[in-house]
């Protein structure tokens, strides 16, 4: 069975036309009557030794020129032989949907078109009960189908499969494809790739039979784009911008960027032969909003043209502190920059979890605690029940003996702290996900726990009757905890992710329902589990917003992978042919045609060529 | 050079020679080189023996011999009875077989009017000479036919006959003389004015004549320009009768080849005619009918 990797280049069959065209417009010869050309012919029989084959060779000539056009043409559709399996093993076609398999290749079609095209002649080539899987590899490995015999089935699914903007993780896929054919030695995997990735990706499989579409491209991409914020000032920012040419020749590109569709800044970059650039550009201001960059050319693969970037304003991080007056930590709250504090004597009577979730930190200071529900909390001289540390008594004078390498101790000198009296835990030194931050020698003085729905920083003793508040550590300390508890140290940077990622969106305390709109328009509802939304759906590059409450924010995913973009082969077929020759009868042979009819043709131009000598000779 | 067939229809008008060429012609006497049956006593004896006077040869007696014709004095020398044999005087038909295929119509003049003149030059003299003359003309087939006559005032027929007559068809030489040797009633004098250019069967066709007991004379014609064709170049020829094309670049080299064919086509014509003892006379249209008539024929043995 023959198939065409590139059914557009059918077009060049046009030239079978020009070509009778051009013989049919070539200068008439004079046309003369006589009243016989008998002798002529006998005269012309002469000259010719006798043969009287003229005729045909000026017709051979035009013969073969038309045969050359046609088979020129068969051989730009990439006919190849397609051999059908011999019995009813399973197939696996794995087709690999990562970014570079957008890449151009032969005329109006990419190399997924070929792949596809591949694909869908094995299903064509399946036998009678043969069964046939469908699935994709991007950044995950994604079953399409089930084991199907219907091929219509099969081709339907096949026709809804679409490259993505991810950079792909083939050695995933293949493994999911072998571990669903396993003890089944006649099975085969077709993995229907461009085979840019690196070698270790195969696994050595005699039932995995590579299918290498595509030809080599020139590609220049954007491998990395980020907006910052500078720590030191909100009125300036930072734009990283990297343009990596994978050609082997000097490019001239433009570059540009551009936030909230007002143009940064407009370059040209001059890229050596695989070269790589770095711009880092500062800019006045504040950056906030949405970004993109852009390279302008005309290469084989467009999708790693564009990088996107979002920055949100950081929102506020509102804090419930329930205390019958603590001036020192309503001070400390108070400076915190964006931070919102509300202060209460007790919760009593009110619904712990409720203010839990609208809050994003709920402080008890000296207040007793109830049993703590899903959120983030800081307990000061108070102990919650259902704790992996529980009220043992008090300690007076503790002294601070060490401290632990948490984040939240960073920077934290607690030399000249003195302690009147602090409160004595009995801990479960076993309770996972307890860090231990400062102790004394009788208790532990300041925790920090995680566990699956709570954070919480204990601190064991009375800041009144402590000099812990006068200390430089204090503040450090609480704004370390509340960063730890509810981080948002990200707020300053861009907020974007490479194709095909998970991202975490925070959504505000109290809201479930997150609305996410992709680049294509697209809303879809999701439901955001203890203020957060781990988000995957992100095949596409673009700018994503999303909506939860009256908070809107957004994210960008961007191809932005310097490997994903090397878009020329680099896993080598040598090997895997080897081993599709001793794999059995049950693989298909595809055998690419287009070499074959490229000697053809020479064969039928040289042959032409002498025609035409011969003919100028002759007639 | 047009080269494009000529439509030869000269008017019959044109057809009648001056005086001065036909006091010429009238000084010209057909011979026939074969003695043949005659219907009527003509100016001409025959090898036929018969009652003529003109004596012709001997032969030994047989039983049944008129007397009257022992030569008594070869019978006093020799004792021995011999008969004088007298050749019997007759007339003489000339037949006029006159082609009209397209080839004819070539050259300048064409060939068709040059036969056509030669035929009223010599159907001219034939009349003259007391003789039968009928004309027929021929392509694919035999065309068109003037019964023999051969009064003088047969020549006025004879020229209108010619002058209406057209050149198209293929040449066809051979079924149009089996045809001819088939209608027609008696020997006689057969002057077939052909180019035999694309003729199928030619020389068939000229042994029907002779087998027929025609005395047979071949005049063929050509133009100058197939003779030695003005052709150079990259052309594409084609034939007037059949229509087929022939691509061919025309240089030095294959003009000379184009001779040497014509050369053996025309040796090969004229061998088989000596062969066959028929009279072959070449002319070309560069020469004009006149001379043909006057030198050419004079030079042959049915002229004196």
């Amino acid at each position: 069975m023959i198939q065409l990797a590139y059914p557009l280049a059918l077009v060049s069959l046009v030239a079978i036309p020009l070509v009778l065209a051009l013989h049919l417009l070539r200068p008439r010869r004079r046309r003369v009557v006589l009243s016989t050309i008998a002798v002529w012919q006998a005269a012309l029989r002469d000259r010719e030794g006798g043969h009287g084959f003229r005729r045909l060779l000026r017709n051979l000539s035009l013969l073969l020129l038309l045969a050359t056009a046609l088979v020129l043409g068969l051989a730009l559709t990439g006919p190849q032989w397609l051999t059908s399996t011999a019995n009813d093993a399973d197939i696996v076609l794995v087709l690999d949907v990562s970014a570079s398999m957008k890449s151009r290749s032969g005329i109006g079609s990419t190399r997924f078109d070929q792949a596809l095209a591949v694909a869908a002649s094995i299903v064509d080539g399946l036998p009678r009960n043969g069964r046939a899987l469908v699935m994709t590899s991007g950044r995950k490995a994604l079953l399409r189908t089930g084991f199907e015999t219907d091929r219509g089935a099969l081709r339907r699914a096949l026709a809804q499969l679409r490259p993505g903007d991810e950079a792909g993780r083939p050695r995933e896929a293949l493994a999911l494809a072998l571990s669903l054919v396993r003890g089944r030695s006649d099975s085969r995997i077709y993995f229907l790739t461009d085979g840019a990735f690196d070698p270790d990706v195969d696994p050595g499989s005699p039932q995995v039979v590579f299918r290498v579409v595509g030809e080599p491209a020139r590609n220049v991409a954007i491998t990395r784009f980020d907006l910052r914020q500078e720590r030191a000032s909100d009125d300036r920012f930072q734009v990283l911008l990297t343009v990596r040419n994978y050609t082997g020749t000097p490019v001239t590109v433009p570059a540009a960027a551009s936030l909230n569709g007002r143009e940064l800044f407009k370059r040209t970059l001059e890229l050596a032969a695989q070269g790589e650039q770095t711009l880092v550009l500062p800019f006045a201001g504040r950056a906030l909003g949405e970004a993109m960059a852009r390279i302008e050319l005309d290469d084989d693969l467009a999708a790693d043209n564009l990088a996107y970037a979002a920055l949100n304003s950081p929102a506020s991080l509102r804090v419930l502190l329930l205390s019958r007056g603590n001036f020192y930590l309503e001070s400390v709250l108070a400076a915190l920059p964006n931070t919102e504090v509300v202060k209460r004597e007790a919760a009593d009577g009110e619904d712990i979890a409720q203010l839990a979730r609208s809050h994003d930190v709920v402080v008890f200071d000296g207040v007793a605690a109830p049993e703590l529900p899903p959120g983030n909390f800081l307990l000061v001289d108070t102990v919650a029940p259902g704790l992996p540390f529980a009220d043992a008594g008090r300690v007076t004078q503790p002294r601070i003996l060490g401290s632990g390498p948490s984040a939240l101790m960073r920077n934290v000198d607690l030399a000249a702290v003195q302690i009147d009296e602090a409160r004595r835990v009995a801990v479960d030194k076993r309770a996972p996900g307890l860090q231990h931050l400062f102790w004394s020698a009788q208790t532990d003085l300041a925790l920090a726990l995680i566990d699956e729905s709570r954070k919480l920083v204990y601190l064991g003793f009375d800041l009144a009757g402590s000099n812990f508040p006068l200390q430089a550590a204090f503040p450090l300390f609480v704004s370390q905890s509340l960063e730890w508890l509810r981080p948002r140290a990200d707020d300053r940077l861009a907020h974007h992710v490479a194709a095909g990622s998970a991202i975490s969106l925070y959504v505000p305390a109290g809201e479930k329902q997150v609305i996410v709109r992709g680049p294509s328009g697209k809303d879809e509802t999701l439901e955001a589990i203890d203020g957060t939304l781990v988000f995957d759906a992100t095949a596409s590059a673009g700018i994503y917003r999303y909506s939860a409450g009256n908070v809107t924010q957004s994210f960008a995913v961007s191809l932005a992978d310097a490997r994903e973009s090397d878009v020329n082969r680099r896993w080598s077929q040598g090997e895997q042919r080897q081993r599709a020759d001793t794999a059995g009868s049950g693989a298909q042979a595809l055998l690419p045609l287009w070499p074959y009819l490229l000697v053809l043709a020479l064969v039928l131009l040289t042959l032409e060529w002498f025609v035409w000598a011969g003919s100028r000779s002759g007639a | 050079m047009s080269m494009t067939p000529h439509a030869a229809r000269p008017a019959g008008r044109e057809l009648v020679f001056d005086e001065t060429f036909l006091r010429k012609l009238e000084q010209l006497e057909l011979l026939a080189r074969k003695i043949f049956r005659g219907l009527l006593r003509g100016e001409r004896t025959t090898s036929r023996r018969g009652r003529g006077l003109e004596f012709s040869d001997f032969r030994h007696y047989r039983p049944g011999d008129d007397f009257r014709h022992i030569d008594w004095n070869i019978y006093s020398r020799l004792d021995q009875l011999f008969l004088k044999l007298h050749a019997a005087e007759e007339d003489v038909t000339l037949n006029l077989i006159v082609d009209t295929s397209a080839s004819m119509g070539f050259g300048e003049p064409s060939k068709f009017d040059h036969a056509r003149r030669l035929a009223a030059a010599l159907a001219y003299i034939a009349l003259n000479n007391l003789d039968r003359v009928a004309v027929s003309a021929f392509a694919d087939g035999l065309s068109a036919r003037l019964p023999p006559a051969k009064s003088r005032q047969h020549m006025a027929q004879l020229l209108g006959f010619l002058a209406d007559l057209r050149c198209t068809g293929v040449t066809r030489l051979g079924a149009s003389l089996r045809d001819f040797v088939s209608r027609t009633r008696g020997p006689g004098l057969a002057i077939l004015i052909s180019d035999l250019l694309g003729a199928e069967e030619a020389q068939a066709g000229i042994e029907a004549l002779c087998y027929g007991g025609h005395d047979v004379v071949l005049i063929q014609l050509l133009a100058e320009s197939e003779i030695d064709p003005p052709l150079e170049g990259a052309l594409q020829l084609v034939d007037a009768e059949t229509g087929d094309e022939l691509e061919v670049t025309v240089d030095q080299e294959l003009r000379r080849l184009y001779q040497q064919r014509l050369e053996g086509q025309l040796r090969d014509v004229e061998s088989f005619c000596r062969r066959r003892g028929v009279e072959y006379l070449r002319a070309s249209t560069a020469i004009g009918f006149e001379d043909v008539v006057l030198k050419y024929l004079r030079e042959g043995r049915h002229l004196r």
